[in-house]
């Protein structure tokens, strides 16, 4: 790998008496897609905020492309584009203005910025709307032209913050391919977020936050081997004698039983040959069961057992 | 309940509005309040009047400043041009009499000295003109026969005390009620801006709740919920003009007490009412909380400057009198008018106050049924 | 990039109804009320005729000087017809007077006058005063009747003594043609600018400058990273603060004194506002008062941390309340302000323009003027002054 486009070290940043970020070191190499992880309040947005010159931090370093980043590093900030959380665009301005406008803070050629513009509305999928005004956007197209107005001057360096909160499933598709071309072009992502199957589809690498602090970082696979069950069976079984749940705990490679309104659910230690034993063992028994699947463990798992909680809390 | 609560923390987040509504209107009655004059028997009414003598004070001088003073206010103004000139414009001062230097040995001699004056040229500045003219001219006339200054004095004093006898025939307290009236009038603009202001916003908040609460299926009922919206804001109106009338007892006092003040309370309660009614008709035509703000502005200030609240309403040109017709301001203001002037409250009397009330309560029910028929179609459209 | 930005933001500030309705169309609605409303108080204040009564029937007799004297004072072909006269029984004129038809009546008790009103006000006054005048002008002739009469009867022979009766006459034409002509001896030197619902007219200007201050602290607070992520987006980028803020404002400006030019258009034109002879004086004291309210809303937009709305409603009320104390809602205001708190009028920016039109309109030297304008300068001065030390700031403890 080269060296780090973005550098930060010990970062850490107090609210009056909350500590948003503690003490947090990573590093951003080029052209991967890191993703944030964390839940609501886990220092995410805060993060980026610090990262980007606009809040003060009590302690820490942050270099982008080797130099120290500053309101006014104004060569560093020409090749970063951020998508904000919330939805950034003017309501007065239509949505080729707005792309326009933004774009126009960083590139005042003319020509060139016409044709970026244009560019940008292609990448979103916004050609129809061009003439629109933000009121007259559905939710997820909104979204988009959020992102359009980030990355129309062609960053080196993106931000994303939760780009796809409650947008329709459509948008989302389109927003995710959207960020996957910007790598192909050669762009370096940051992307935050709290939806875990984004992150495993999109990312290279993860980093899961909880108040502050690093809990892990890793590729998707890494991280899931952290998780200490490696395999979740789900079965539809009626009237399940008690007997038979004490069997199925008495194996060693299970962690946990559960039986709930004809659920049963069990979770393995080792993810091999559970299922066939398994199925082994109910018509062994000739126990009837309707639906059979397993699971691998998600993300959402281990952040469960690293913080005790849920993502979407 | 919960749209009680709800509604006194909206009412909360606006109080600064109402509170600065009312400092308005406190600070408009009490420099209204400032002009004192409540006496039954005639007295007439005294120019202001300002006197820069640059002549001896003796002789004739003395007496045509004495006469003058006599009869008109004595304004305090630093004897500064530039002071002179802004008390003469804005009309502290009606009329400024300069009295030239060797004015006195001038006037004896048969030289017809010259009087500079300053005048704003309004009814009061007439007053002055003429009491001053009046001195000149008697003066002038037995200057004409007589030569001793002695006599001549002694001759203007036996003229000018010449005085015809006045009666007045009301028995009204003419001073206080006027005040009442200029408050009562003021308060068109008070209650419509403060109460109509903040029930539309306050509507406009329970419309957006409504919304929110229909989407994650509220068990509430939508019956119950207007009611309690309707309730609640009755009450805010209330509260606000019970407000507004214990104020008028605090800065009008005891003229309150009698007849005219109560029928001045109940004029504005029903106009209370009226304003009611248009906020609902607002609140449910505008969805958009800063075209409320801009739609109530231009209402209240509109209907109390076409209407006579800020303006006397015998001093409105006609055509503008005739636009006031179609708005329930005018009425309310004209019954403050008739409620003052009238002296003895006969069925006779009252009648046009009554036909004004009915008035009123037409454009109330005008209003809401209005906004009750916007607020059928609006629903169909959900 | 400066261009880019000021491009930008007038779009953005034109496109805003709210906005356009609050500078542009609510200052020109408002003066509408205004001229409705005043147009006729002015004219209102020179004396209408009065109407009164005079009883005349077989108990009350009408002395003749008194007859002539209003004969000639409700003369309707005279320019200062003062009375409208009815000669009516007592018992029509006491009906009259409680039904508001008259403003008084005379009568005469025993050959003595008297004036019965309804209340005290300018018309009745007025009428005191005249049946007064008319009773001193009888004596008048009576003292100087008897002046003359002693020296005149010695020269005459008992046989001329109905000469007595043409003196008589003589005197009383001498003295009624005294009395009707208006002496020569008093001299006006008031100004003709007097017109004092002016001010209502020049605290409209006021406020429409101020209310520019709405529209600068709205182009400001988009480029305010703390206000909202637009202003995130902004800061981000790769361009200098102050140029931006510089070309916000200059778009801000512009479109204030459109909306300023349009008020004056409209009240000039239309309303036919008198803002004296100073034009040019009067063009710049609106430039210089956009600039005030200009700086206003920057001061608002940097220094409180609250939403849009209410740093609107900041300036709003900062306006409207200084409109109040330079005399908006009660022209006598702005005067016992000026008379007894003046100090109200140093920290209050809307009297400041209001005052300085005035000054233009009545004064004729220009001291206070300068002195008017030197106070908004120092005002928008110290305004910016505040601002720029929150807006040195680059980076924020929450956004």
């Amino acid at each position: 790998m080269d060296k780090g486009v973005i550098e930060v070290d010990n970062l850490t940043k107090e609210y009056k008496k909350l500590k948003a970020v503690d003490g947090l070191s990573f590093t951003v190499y080029k052209g991967e897609i890191l993703g944030l992880l964390g839940p609501n309040g886990s220092g995410k947005s805060t993060t980026i905020n610090c990262i980007l010159s606009l809040l003060n931090f009590q302690e820490g370093s942050i270099k982008i492309l080797g130099q120290e980043m500053s309101p006014s590093a104004y060569d560093i900030k020409r090749k970063i584009g951020v998508i904000f959380q919330d939805v950034a665009v003017f309501e007065e301005l239509n949505v080729e203005n707005n792309i326009d406008y933004f774009c126009g803070l960083y590139i005042t050629d003319k020509a060139k910025r016409k044709q970026y513009v244009n560019e940008a509305i292609e990448l979103v999928g916004l050609k129809d709307f061009k003439k629109f005004y933000p009121k007259q956007l559905s939710g997820g197209l909104l979204r988009r032209l959020n992102i359009a107005c980030g990355i129309a001057h062609k960053p080196e360096i993106i931000f994303l913050d939760e780009p796809t909160v409650a947008v329709d499933p459509q948008s989302r598709n389109h927003i995710l391919d959207g960020i996957k071309k910007l790598r192909e072009n050669g762009a370096t992502i940051i992307y935050t977020t709290h939806y875990m199957e984004e992150v495993e589809i999109l990312c290279d690498r993860i980093i899961i936050l909880d108040k502050g602090k690093i809990i892990a970082s890793g590729t998707s696979d890494e991280l899931k081997k952290l998780a200490t069950i490696l395999e979740k069976i789900s079965v539809e079984v009626c009237n399940l004698a008690p007997k038979y749940l004490e069997d199925i705990r008495k194996n060693s490679n299970v962690k946990e039983v559960c039986y709930d309104n004809h659920n049963l659910v069990i979770t393995y230690y080792k993810g091999k040959n559970n299922l066939a034993e398994f199925t082994h063992y109910l018509e062994g028994k000739k126990i009837h069961y309707n639906r059979i699947f397993s699971e691998r463990p998600t993300l959402n798992d281990v952040f469960l057992e690293l913080t005790g909680k849920g993502l979407r809390d | 309940m919960t749209v009680f609560k709800a509604f006194i923390k909206i009412f909360n987040k606006n109080k600064s509005i109402i509170i600065m509504y009312s400092v308005i209107l406190i600070l408009f009655s009490v420099f209204n309040m400032q002009t004192s004059d409540h006496s039954m028997s005639f007295s007439a009414e005294k120019p202001n009047v300002l006197i820069i003598n640059q002549d001896e004070n003796i002789g004739i001088t003395k007496d045509l400043i004495s006469y003058l003073e006599k009869n008109s206010k004595k304004v305090k103004v630093e004897k500064d041009e530039d002071k002179i000139n802004d008390a003469l414009f804005y009309r502290d001062v009606n009329y400024v009499i300069y009295i030239p230097s060797g004015y006195r040995k001038d006037f004896l001699n048969h030289k017809n000295p010259k009087i500079s004056i300053k005048s704003t040229k309004d009814y009061y500045a007439s007053l002055a003109e003429m009491l001053l003219q009046r001195y000149l001219k008697v003066a002038d006339t037995y200057l004409a026969t007589i030569d001793d200054e002695e006599s001549i004095i002694r001759y203007i004093h036996d003229t000018l005390n010449k005085n015809v006898k006045v009666e007045v025939t009301s028995k009204l307290d003419t001073g206080h009620l006027q005040k009442a009236k200029l408050y009562y009038n003021f308060m068109n603009y008070s209650v419509l801006a403060g109460s109509v202001y903040i029930i539309c916003l306050i509507l406009y908040s329970f419309n957006e709740e409504k919304i929110r609460k229909r989407t994650s299926i509220s068990s509430m009922n939508s019956k119950r919920f207007n009611q309690s919206l309707l309730l609640s804001n009755g009450l805010f109106a209330i509260l606000l003009w019970g407000f507004y009338i214990l104020l008028s007892f605090l800065l009008l006092g005891s003229i309150m007490m009698s007849v005219h003040g109560g029928l001045l309370i109940l004029n504005s309660f029903v106009f209370a009412f009226c304003a009611l009614a248009l906020s609902f008709l607002i609140g449910n035509l505008v969805h958009n909380k800063n075209a409320i703000n801009g739609i109530v502005n231009v209402l209240a200030l509109g209907s109390s400057f076409l209407c006579g609240a800020f303006v006397p309403i015998e001093w409105l040109p006609k055509l503008v009198l005739n636009i006031a017709h179609f708005l329930p301001s005018y009425y309310y203001i004209m019954n403050n008018e008739l409620i003052v002037t009238t002296e003895d409250f006969s069925i006779g009397m009252l009648q046009p106050i009554l036909v004004n009330f009915g008035i009123i309560l037409l454009f109330s029910i005008l209003f809401i049924m209005i906004s009750y028929f916007v607020s059928k179609t609006h629903n169909k459209k959900d | 990039m400066f261009i880019h930005n000021f491009k930008y933001s007038l779009r953005i500030l034109f496109k805003d109804r709210m906005l356009i309705f609050w500078t542009f169309a609510f200052p020109i609605i408002l003066g509408t009320f205004f001229h409705m409303a005043f147009s006729d108080i002015e004219k209102n204040e020179k004396l209408d005729v009065i109407n009164i009564a005079i009883v005349e029937d077989d108990t009350h007799k009408v002395n003749n000087i008194y007859k002539a004297s209003f004969a000639s004072l409700s003369d309707k072909n005279s320019k200062n017809r003062l009375f409208d006269v009815e000669y009516t029984s007592l018992k029509k004129a006491e009906q009259l007077l409680e039904d508001s038809k008259i403003s008084g009546y005379l009568v005469f008790l025993e050959d003595v006058a008297k004036i019965f009103v309804s209340t005290n006000g300018i018309n009745e006054t007025i009428f005191k005063f005249v049946v007064d005048e008319i009773a001193q002008t009888e004596t008048i002739m009576h003292n100087i009747f008897d002046t003359k009469i002693n020296e005149y009867a010695l020269s005459l022979e008992p046989h001329e003594l109905e000469k007595l009766n043409s003196l008589y006459d003589d005197i009383y034409k001498e003295v009624l043609k005294m009395r009707e002509n208006s002496t020569d001896s008093i001299q006006d030197v008031s100004s003709n600018n007097l017109s004092y619902t002016m001010i209502e007219f020049y605290t409209l200007i006021a406020m429409s400058c101020l209310y520019g201050g709405i529209l600068s602290m709205i182009a400001i607070n988009k480029n305010l990273p703390n206000m909202g992520s637009n202003g995130k987006r902004i800061a981000i980028s790769p361009t200098q603060k102050f140029k931006l803020i510089f070309s916000s404002l200059l778009a801000s400006f512009i479109t204030q004194l459109i909306g300023v030019l349009l008020l004056f258009l409209y009240t000039i034109f239309i309303l036919h506002v008198d803002y004296g002879s100073h034009i040019f004086y009067v063009i710049l004291q609106a430039i210089v008062g956009s600039f005030a309210g200009l700086s206003l809303g920057l001061f608002v937009a940097c220094v409180f941390k609250v939403s849009e709305g209410t740093k609107t409603g900041i300036v709003l009320s900062i306006t409207m309340l200084g409109c109040f104390f330079s005399g908006m809602m009660g022209i006598t205001m702005k005067y016992i302000i000026d008379k007894n708190l003046p100090i109200i009028n140093i920290i209050n920016p809307v009297n400041m323009i209001t005052d300085g039109l005035y000054s233009l309109y009545y004064y004729d030297t220009m001291d206070r003027f300068y002195l008017n304008f030197v106070h908004l300068l120092l005002f928008s001065f110290i305004m910016i002054g505040f601002a720029l030390v929150e807006l040195r700031r680059q980076k924020y403890d929450s956004i």
